[in-house]
């Protein structure tokens, strides 16, 4: 990361007060978004993100497993999120550790809800293939392709458009599997089940600089952030997530305003991301 | 600078399209026969002793390009100069570099050339404008000058026998750039000219062109107030008072998106190019935010290819056949004008206005003649 001298910090600053960032943008708009689906056709579904120059692919891959006996009923989801050192020099390595878990931690609270699997995002009950014996785990990758701010916005956008394009492969049974043996499983080749993720939510961060919050601060914009505040938002207008980052204490009652400003934020980038979704499927049709 | 991806829709990508081939057939042909890939042969005199240079080499007696770029040939020195080089520094080169570490009596600065090039505390105006040696106290208070990361604007003065590269910072009008924006742009895209330094004064911006690519867009600060020592975080104690006006701060943010659209498509980054886009973005309406989205990008490459089209035109003007020529037209507004019909007696005519239709009618033809001079004799 290039350092910022004092004019430029100062500068920058000024701007978010006056509501015209660097690059002429307001306080709460986003910078163009770009979304494409099936970028990995080994996994089960994929995407790309692009927001400003982040840019960030997921992939989400199947494989059958044994559900846990404390839930038999629920399949299995983790997140992982690594970055590439394209993205930064200093990523090379082990250097990414800390960044990689943190993302990991905050979209897994995001999207998984707690530890009794409930307030998912993902109906965990719908990848059960055999009570107590098979379901489905799905393992979610993000990698960070290019980091120039928002990572977590960028992240949780490339999640949702990559379950949006994931199928799982229709399983078939065979009916005379005694009680407590492993039931024979035909996966089909053929046919796929489409995920429903209109439950998914997004991340919305809010960047405090000074007394002002902006959405979607590029990497100079974050270097000047008092505190963070990363809200995650479903289409109901419900919250699923929250998360705080930075050292600065934040007053409650700022708190308060920061979500809903994140809750108005967020009806506008969903249906966003839906539309660019709905057309990066209607290209892929066409192909 | 990063890349940024632009999606583009099925018209505005056709738009493009038509645009880079328009402006990739006005290139002269020359400037197309010296570009070279990976893998092409360098048309080469076989009888002469050619050296074979950077990027080529030698395949069952050809000269073969090992890299994409331009051919360069200096004497008998055949090379190939890739266009996404570092910054070559030449003496007497404007440039601006950001201090990434204060050593022993220097400065270090980055420049996007191979080194850090250095800035010495001997080359550099003391804050108390006297001309006088460096002593030890100067030395520890060299922070007080510049710090680590400050945006300094300098003048190349030359490479030490050791390859590395010194710049003087002696004049009012180098020094420290704040109140303002960095840019990075691929290096070739700032040619050397006569001035780097503009002040717009129509937005009261300064506009700092470095050959090193990095271009600075900032308030317009007065020369002479640049080298004055800051009372670090006094100076910004009262932030809200001292931050930049709004109506400058909208023309900064709209410069540096001209430079950004004209980095993006590669376009040479001159002055005059960068104050047309800008003009050009605030007469179609568009928002400042939008110069960096695809319609202001592909209208852009548009402009840029009739510009160039017309420019070419204007050169082969007088030697194409076909010349235009500007006709005005009367229109009689009231067709019940007693005066517009009447008897009309030639001789009458000739005796009264003969001479002075000639006079003027000869007038028309030297105008004609100065503006189109043709090759053939008068009439």
């Amino acid at each position: 990361m290039v350092g910022l001298s004092e004019g430029e910090k100062h500068f920058i600053r000024g701007g978010i007060t006056q509501d015209l960032r660097t690059d002429g943008r307001k306080r709460l708009q986003f910078r163009a978004l770009s979304v494409q689906t099936g970028v990995i056709p080994q996994a089960n579904g994929s995407a790309r993100v692009r927001l400003g120059a982040t840019e960030i692919i997921a992939s989400v891959k199947a494989e059958l497993g044994k559900p846990s006996i404390l839930h038999p009923d629920k399949g299995k989801v983790s997140i992982f999120v690594d970055c590439s050192p394209t993205a930064e020099p200093m990523f090379e390595g082990r250097g990414s550790e800390e960044l990689s878990a943190e993302l990991s931690v905050s979209l897994q609270r995001c999207l998984l809800g707690g530890k009794s699997g409930a307030g998912a995002a993902i109906d965990l009950s719908s990848l059960i293939v055999v009570e107590g014996k098979v379901c489905w785990d799905l393992y979610i990758d993000g990698l960070v392709v290019s980091s120039d701010g928002n990572l977590l916005d960028a992240l949780a956008a490339a999640i949702k458009v990559a379950l949006s394009d994931t199928g799982i492969p229709k399983v078939n049974v065979s009916v005379n599997a005694a009680s407590d043996e492993e039931p024979e499983v035909d996966v089909s080749d053929e046919e796929f089940l489409q995920f429903d993720t209109s439950s998914v939510p997004v991340i919305i961060t809010l960047t405090k600089v000074g007394r002002h919050y902006i959405v979607d601060a590029n990497s100079e914009e974050e270097s000047q952030m008092s505190s963070a505040v990363s809200v995650s938002v479903n289409r109901h207008g419900q919250i699923c997530g929250l998360t705080k980052r930075g050292g600065a204490g934040l007053d409650p009652s700022v708190i308060f305003d920061m979500i809903s400003v994140a809750k108005h934020v967020s009806q506008q980038f969903i249906s966003l991301l839906d539309s660019e979704i709905a057309a990066a499927e209607a290209e892929e049709a066409e192909c | 600078m990063k890349d940024r991806h632009l999606s583009l829709n099925q018209t505005q990508r056709v738009r493009l399209e038509a645009a880079l081939h328009e402006l990739q057939s006005l290139a002269p042909a020359a400037a197309s026969a010296a570009a070279v890939t990976v893998a092409d042969t360098i048309p080469v005199n076989q009888e002469d002793n050619i050296l074979k240079g950077h990027g080529t080499s030698d395949q069952d007696g050809e000269v073969v390009a090992t890299l994409c770029g331009v051919v360069e040939r200096v004497n008998k020195l055949v090379y190939v100069r890739t266009l996404r080089a570092r910054y070559k520094p030449e003496v007497g080169d404007i440039i601006v570099g950001r201090v990434i570490e204060i050593a022993p009596k220097r400065w270090r600065l980055e420049i996007n050339f191979s080194q850090d090039a250095v800035l010495m505390l001997s080359s550099m105006n003391l804050p108390d404008g006297i001309q006088r040696r460096r002593t030890a106290v100067d030395e520890l208070n060299m922070r007080s000058i510049f710090e680590e990361n400050d945006v300094i604007c300098a003048e190349v003065r030359g490479f030490q026998h050791d390859g590395s590269l010194h710049l003087q910072a002696r004049s009012e009008k180098y020094g420290k750039l704040e109140r303002g924006q960095l840019l990075m742009v691929p290096p070739y895209l700032v040619k050397r000219k006569k001035q780097h330094f503009h002040h717009l004064e129509q937005y009261n911006v300064d506009l700092i062109l470095g050959c090193n690519g990095f271009i600075w867009v900032g308030e317009h600060v007065v020369v002479g107030e640049k080298t004055k020592p800051t009372g670090g975080q006094q100076r910004f104690s009262t932030e809200a008072e001292n931050f930049t006006p709004l109506e400058t701060r909208k023309h900064i943010c709209r410069l540096a998106n001209a430079v950004r659209v004209l980095s993006a498509l590669g376009f040479t980054s001159t002055v005059e190019l960068i104050i047309e886009t800008m003009e050009a973005s605030v007469s179609s309406n568009v928002e400042i935010n939008d110069m960096l989205g695809a319609e202001f990008y592909v209208q852009t490459a548009e402009r840029e290819a009739k510009r160039r089209a017309d420019l070419l035109r204007k050169k082969n003007g007088a030697r194409t056949l076909e010349i235009k020529c500007l006709v005005d037209a009367y229109v009689w507004s009231d067709a019940e004008d007693p005066n517009l019909y009447g008897e009309w007696d030639f001789e009458e005519w000739k005796k009264a206005h003969m001479k002075d239709f000639l006079a003027m009618t000869n007038g028309f033809m030297h105008e004609l003649e100065q503006l189109n001079p043709r090759p053939g004799g008068d009439l």
